[in-house]
């Protein structure tokens, strides 16, 4: 075996009498089956214990801040779609959200509504693969499929609203691109009424209250709340260590500064908190989205603005919740017809930092629940 | 007939029919493997050839019959090529001593139980064969692991099935009534055909051995599953971890002979708990004098082994059917856990177990007294294990270790941070500096 000694700390590889044991450097990805894309882990492990870890990053770089300098406003959201792609609704309303910050324009009510209502889907829909795709990282093949049916309802709604499942390419500067077409609300409705009786109970059932899923996931991953403030942690990741930090409750932007967000906070700090942190969203979301449909106002859905967009010159930065933290967007107008330059800050990219001070002294099982945890998005870590 | 020609076709035939049984069982059971998950996930499985995709599973193995033959240019040449054999050739010989029925038993040994169980414990050498020979490292890690896995659970499995054996002591012939001839039942028979008679004696013909012994059969299974690398024991080839683990560098013909000889395990496992503990191949019908009266020695034979063989593989299938269930259920034990299950909670259950129905079997009282007492126990035993684990003892059944164990405790949490006050951004547009 191709094996490779290191320097590793005397106090984690222990001396057993003498015994020299050699350290193993184990190359996990980019092709792997849960590091949740294109992720590289290089890990030295004494037997099954982790000594330290490096990530490998930018296996899924696409240049994509470059792109948007030579692309016009209009066309930002169809790119900024692929950087998280399991929330490209809410990476839209970021991209769109800066433009209409530099051009001083306030999308219409409804407009601002529509938004809210789709960012709620979308967040569902990413917690349902994150929750999914976790029990099939702790070896539970079941819950990926029933959350990817249940995710699989909220794409179908996407369709018929933007006529995309996936990079819906729906949000434009200055608001929306289509209104709903007939019978989408109601169909909205019956989701979220099955969704809430019958498809979060069952996942309750098979989840939260499994032993095993307990045991491996208590008290595994601890981050304690300074910690988390270190590293710039946000999102379920940051909440579930007792940090309120929510961009939504913050610094509400587009219809939250109506409609209040109750903000989900855990105090344990490790791999189940998280969990239940995004499973506390999911049921949050439901009431906001119901709140939407209740007070959706009527009115235009976009401002008149002309394709070719041409800002004043001008920077903002924008902040919106994503399903994985504060995804902002700074962008510089030098007032042509192209952005300066739009920086993403990407809460994958900042919340994947902390990863190898969690997994040292961890054993290889659990780098997977701990990865897994955090859920990242390699699209979003890469750009 | 020819004694000598009567005994070479019976084994002829109890021997096909438990290699084609392995083959057929193993390719169905993981059809049914997939079909079974499917209908508890939502949705359809192999749907495609045949009806209801019956024939995917046939096909598969065609296809990985016909796989180009692929090896990495590294690996330990002879191990690499031997692991597969060595793994899969203990499956079909413990087939042999499996009770089917009376006469589908080819090799009615006096020793069928610790013939079974040393031939389970050969299965690690292959994996480990496996993971040493590929040259890889998540193979020799998965290796690494079976190897500690299947040594481990290998104890808690033959105690497990200790107490039965301690039963059958106290019910073959001539060990009943106050006065047992200790010359011929101071042990107790390890005989699969005599354990299945034994819970099926004129007098008691319905006394299956897990009403007598449940804590035995759920730490046997429990183990069985262990033993086949099944959920939540798969840690050997744990996909989310170990990529495929000790299969990793394996394809084609060599990966099919692991993949049957694992689906082969899974099906001995059960089979194994169904004479021991469901009571073989009794059922409705499975009576032979009836059949013998009715049809006369040769065909009354054949209807009556035809209906037991088929009790035998009903009950078998039910343990087979819970092997899926669990794996559509629950999530994946972590290796420290695992091996804690083991060694502190497996092994002294079953060590108590022991000692306690060797006691209540050795009271001065009638035989059915008795041995209704040491049910009663292992009755409350086995309900006490299951709901008041956590209370009594601290150790969950998933392994955690009790607080006077426990040696790295958790950081105290400090005081919640008061949360950020929610400073309203500005109502309106134009939250942008303009340059």
């Amino acid at each position: 075996m191709a094996t490779e000694s290191t320097t590793t700390s005397p106090d984690l590889v222990g001396d057993f009498g003498g015994l020299r044991s050699e350290e193993m450097i184990l190359n996990m990805g980019p092709q792997h089956p849960s590091t949740h894309g294109v992720l590289r882990l290089v890990l030295v492990l004494d037997g099954e214990t982790v000594i330290s870890c490096t990530p490998v990053i930018g296996y899924l770089h696409r240049g994509m801040e470059k792109i948007f300098e030579n692309r016009p406003y209009m066309a930002g959201p169809r790119y900024i779609d692929n950087a998280d792609y399991l929330s490209p609704m809410i990476n839209e309303c970021a991209y769109a959200g800066a433009t209409e910050a530099i051009m001083g324009v306030e999308p219409p009510r409804r407009a601002q509504y529509i938004r809210l209502l789709v960012s709620e889907l979308e967040r569902m829909a990413s917690h349902l693969v994150a929750i999914g795709t976790y029990g099939l990282d702790l070896g539970a093949f079941t819950p990926v499929l029933w959350c990817f049916r249940d995710r699989e309802g909220i794409l179908d709604l996407f369709e018929s609203l933007s006529g995309h499942r996936f990079t819906h390419n729906y949000m434009r500067p200055g608001g929306v691109l289509y209104d709903f077409p007939k019978g989408w609300l109601q169909t909205c409705e019956a989701w979220l009424d099955n969704f809430e009786r019958r498809s979060l109970p069952e996942l309750e059932e098979l989840i939260t209250g499994n032993e095993i899923f307990e045991a491996r996931t208590e008290g595994v991953g601890y981050i304690d709340p300074q910690q988390a403030l270190a590293y710039a942690l946000t999102g379920p990741v940051a909440r579930a260590s007792g940090i309120q930090i929510d961009m939504r409750v913050n610094r509400p932007y587009g219809a939250y500064r109506e409609i209040p967000v109750n903000i989900q906070t855990r105090q344990e700090g490790d791999c189940f908190a998280r969990y239940r942190v995004r499973m506390n969203e999911m049921y949050e979301a439901v009431r906001l989205c119901r709140v939407v449909l209740d007070k959706l106002p009527g009115g235009p859905i976009s401002v008149r603005s002309p394709i070719a967009l041409r800002p004043p010159r001008g920077e903002a930065y924008y902040s919106v919740e994503s399903a994985r933290g504060e995804e902002s967007i700074y962008m510089i107008s030098d007032g042509s017809e192209y952005p300066y330059r739009a920086k993403i800050r990407a809460p994958s990219f900042v919340n994947l930092q902390i990863l190898p001070e969690l997994l040292r002294g961890n054993k290889i099982g659990d780098v997977i629940a701990i990865l897994g945890s955090i859920d990242i998005v390699l699209g979003d870590v890469d750009r | 007939m020819d004694p000598v020609l009567f005994n070479v076709i019976h084994v002829v035939v109890t021997f096909l029919f438990a290699l084609l049984f392995l083959m057929t069982a193993a390719a169905l059971l993981s059809y049914l493997d997939r079909k079974v998950q499917a209908y508890m996930q939502d949705r359809y499985g192999p749907y495609h050839y045949g009806p209801q995709g019956i024939l995917q599973a046939f096909l598969d193995v065609g296809k990985l019959l016909l796989k180009e033959d692929v090896k990495a240019s590294a690996t330990d040449n002879l191990v690499f090529r031997l692991a597969p054999v060595v793994f899969f050739a203990p499956v079909v010989t413990a087939f042999v001593v499996l009770p089917f029925s009376p006469y589908l038993t080819a090799g009615a040994l006096g020793t069928g139980l610790i013939f079974y169980v040393a031939l389970s414990s050969i299965d690690v050498i292959g994996v480990f064969m496996a993971g040493w020979g590929s040259n890889n490292k998540y193979a020799l890690i998965g290796g690494l692991r079976s190897a500690a896995q299947m040594i481990s659970y290998e104890l808690p499995l033959v105690l497990a099935l200790v107490g039965v054996v301690m039963l059958t002591s106290v019910l073959t012939a001539g060990c009943t009534g106050n006065t047992p001839d200790l010359t011929t039942c101071g042990v107790g028979s390890i005989s699969f055909s005599q354990i299945v008679a034994a819970q099926m004696r004129p007098e008691s013909p319905w006394l299956w051995f897990f009403l007598l012994q449940p804590l035995g059969l759920l730490v046997y299974y429990i183990c069985g599953l262990a033993e086949t690398n099944r959920s939540p024991f798969d840690l050997p080839e744990a996909e989310s971890e170990l990529v495929a683990g000790y299969l990793t560098e394996y394809s084609g013909l060599r990966w099919a002979m692991f993949f049957l000889g694992e689906y082969g395990n899974m099906a001995i496992v059960s089979a194994v708990a169904t004479a021991i503990f469901l009571g073989g191949w009794s059922g409705p019908g499975a009576a032979i004098g009836f059949w013998n009266g009715l049809l006369g020695g040769f065909w009354g034979g054949l209807v009556f082994n035809i209906i037991a063989a088929f009790w035998f593989i009903v009950k078998m299938s039910f343990f087979l059917f819970i092997f899926l269930w669990v794996r559509a259920t629950v999530p994946r034990l972590r290796a420290d856990q695992l091996m804690r299950f083991a060694w502190l909670f497996l092994i002294p259950l079953t060590l108590v177990n022991i000692l306690l129905t060797g006691a209540l079997l050795l009271l001065p009282l009638d035989t059915p007294i008795r041995i209704a007492i040491a049910a009663v126990v292992n009755w409350l035993l086995l309900i006490g294990v299951v709901f008041s684990l956590r209370g009594i003892t601290g150790v969950k059944a998933t392994g955690r270790l009790p607080r006077w164990l426990r040696t790295q405790r958790r950081t105290p949490q400090p005081a919640p941070l008061p949360g950020v006050s929610p400073e309203r951004a500005p109502a309106g547009a134009g939250a942008g500096n303009r340059r």
